[in-house]
């Protein structure tokens, strides 16, 4: 529709969550009329984060070292992992101050409808970590939907038989929705209120 | 309970449209595909989230439009409130109630009471178990609102279970069907012990209306067969009831790997309606079968209404060309005080007095 080099970077930032033709077509406008060094920075800000942020050998967050700060924090208990369905939900569970522990993103939910089953997800590294690092209890903060619920049982059930106490976020959080969502009183309420599986 | 204005832009056939009906009876008068029947389906997506239709979100978008917005307000003794509901033709729908993202249904159904009779509600006494199921399982959810939030529930989690079996069939790893049978039997006994209670709620009613509306009074009631169990103790709480069906599950399992869906659960329930001794269904006269299911709506407002001390919004969508002289006008003399829409081809049609409307594509007009 537009000459070929906007018409790239319209379907380009279109494939972007939450942003539609629309949206894209401005965006891509906009960077037309703004000074050429800014459009690079932008431009370099996305090849430096991709080629500079790895994942965390340990818990899987996203660093730019091999291990990641919560990780190296010698201070935090390590017999507490907090199980997580993705990365940027590390943060909200950091913003309530409640939690001492570590974390483990598990990179999802299971979902068969998507294809997703347990060997999908960073089961077996959980179980791995769980005896290398002698961890005692695991508190698992999935989304409050079928998917999380669901995988919260799952880890109930591998875990369990090794000795490791397993607990869910306490409800109050709403049904159906993200860990995003919820503030950061609700989500802390929920963890010192989290019960077992 | 009232609508006080109602917006649509894009919904349907109607680019934009903008309606502040009165608080009694409104009759919407057009022909066939003036819209009518898109602006009564607007007003009940309001309430229900979903079209009485049951037409799929995107297909409520007008042809050629990015999206549909419906917007509404709602006036009780309690206060208003303010529904929006985007529907964009890819992605997700966004609602807002008050300003407030909704997260479903539930936010809604404390706020808002209604109630639809629609052409085929025929379906409901005639058909098979699905329309009676769901019929329970609206009123529940309006009753209950955390009943809404559990029927989504539940159906997500047999459709997980089905996509597992239908993907894997019988190498289906057993601790992931472990896990979803757990959680379908958990949110199967809440669907069924809500459905169970909202047939004891509701039954009593329909059987008086029955009466009422001219019909040789018969003892009224629902016959319900759950898939799987024996028998369902009279009362039984949703723990109880989950505790039924987690070995009911087990059981059926062999089965489901084979036939690669799920065949236990409150999906699969059978509903009947009984005259006295007679399967509504199939031994009741087409007659007796109509005042069963305007029974079954007009039971449904007392319900509700009893329930929520305010009278919901009564949809009625082309109802009175279907029905005879007498059932007419025996509903009438039952139609409550509150507020009411009505569609009709000829507004002379409907014995109601109120205020008439001229509905045509895009344009809604006191007429
Ligand atoms: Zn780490």
């Amino acid at each position: 529709m537009f000459e070929a080099p906007i018409q790239r970077l319209i379907d380009e930032l279109s494939r972007l969550p939450g942003i539609g033709q629309k949206s894209a077509q401005r965006l891509a406008f906009h960077l037309l009329t703004v000074e050429e060094v800014d459009a690079r920075r932008l431009a370099e800000a996305i090849v430096a984060m991709r080629e500079q942020v790895r994942l965390c050998q340990r818990c899987f967050n996203v660093t730019d070292s091999a291990e990641c700060s919560i990780c190296r924090d010698l201070r935090r208990d390590s017999s507490l992992v907090c199980v997580v369905e993705r990365a940027q939900d590390i943060v909200v569970v950091e913003k309530t101050g409640e939690f001492r522990g570590r974390y483990h993103v598990l990179g999802g939910a299971i979902s068969p409808i998507e294809g997703i089953g347990p060997e999908q997800l960073r089961m077996r590294e959980l179980v791995a970590r769980t005896a290398a690092e002698g961890v005692k209890e695991v508190i698992v903060a999935t989304n409050p939907t079928v998917e999380g619920d669901t995988t919260a049982l799952y880890i109930a059930r591998i875990l369990k038989p090794l000795g490791v106490r397993v607990s869910r976020l306490a409800s109050g959080l709403p049904v159906g929705g993200d860990l995003d969502y919820a503030d950061e009183i609700t989500l802390g309420r929920a963890l010192s209120g989290r019960r077992d599986l | 309970m009232r609508l006080s204005w109602i917006e649509l832009t894009d919904f349907r056939c109607h680019p934009s449209l903008r309606v502040e009906p009165d608080p009694g009876v409104n009759v919407f008068v057009g022909d066939n595909g003036s819209g009518k029947t898109s602006l009564l389906e607007a007003i009940g997506y309001l309430a229900s989230l979903s079209s009485f239709r049951r037409s799929p979100d995107a297909s409520l978008v007008r042809l050629g439009a990015e999206g549909t917005v419906v917007r509404g307000e709602f006036a009780s003794a309690t206060g208003a409130a303010l529904v929006e509901v985007e529907i964009p033709v890819t992605g997700r729908r966004r609602v807002l109630l008050n300003g407030k993202r909704a997260a479903g249904r539930a936010a809604i159904a404390e706020t808002v009471a209604l109630v639809a009779f629609l052409p085929d509600d025929l379906d409901l006494v005639k058909r098979g178990p699905a329309y009676r199921r769901e019929y329970l399982d609206d009123l529940a959810a309006q009753v209950w609102p955390a009943a809404g939030a559990e029927q989504a529930e539940y159906e997500r989690a047999v459709t997980q279970r089905n996509a597992l079996l239908r993907r894997d069939g019988r190498m289906s790893d057993p601790t992931t069907l472990d896990v979803l049978d757990e959680r379908v039997a958990a949110l199967g006994g809440a669907v069924l012990s809500r459905r169970l209670a909202t047939a004891a709620l509701v039954a009593p009613s329909v059987e008086a209306l029955y009466a009422e509306l001219g019909e040789v009074p018969a003892r009224v009631s629902f016959s319900y067969g759950a898939a799987g169990l024996e028998e369902v103790p009279a009362g039984a709480g949703a723990d109880e009831l989950a505790e039924l069906l987690a070995p009911a599950l087990a059981a059926a399992r062999r089965g489901d790997l084979e036939r690669r869906t799920t065949t236990v659960g409150p999906h699969r329930d059978d509903v009947d309606l009984v005259l006295d001794d007679r399967d509504a269904r199939t031994r009741a006269s087409q007659g007796e079968q109509r005042s069963v299911a305007l029974g079954l709506r007009l039971a449904a407002y007392r319900v509700l209404a009893d329930r929520r001390a305010t009278a919901p919004v009564l949809l009625l969508d082309d109802v009175f060309s279907e029905l005879d002289a007498r059932r007419s006008a025996r509903l009438v003399e039952r139609l409550p005080e509150g507020q009411v829409f009505v569609t009709s081809a000829r507004g002379e049609e409907v014995p109601l007095v109120g205020r008439h409307w001229r509905v045509a594509t895009g344009t809604v007009e006191p007429g």
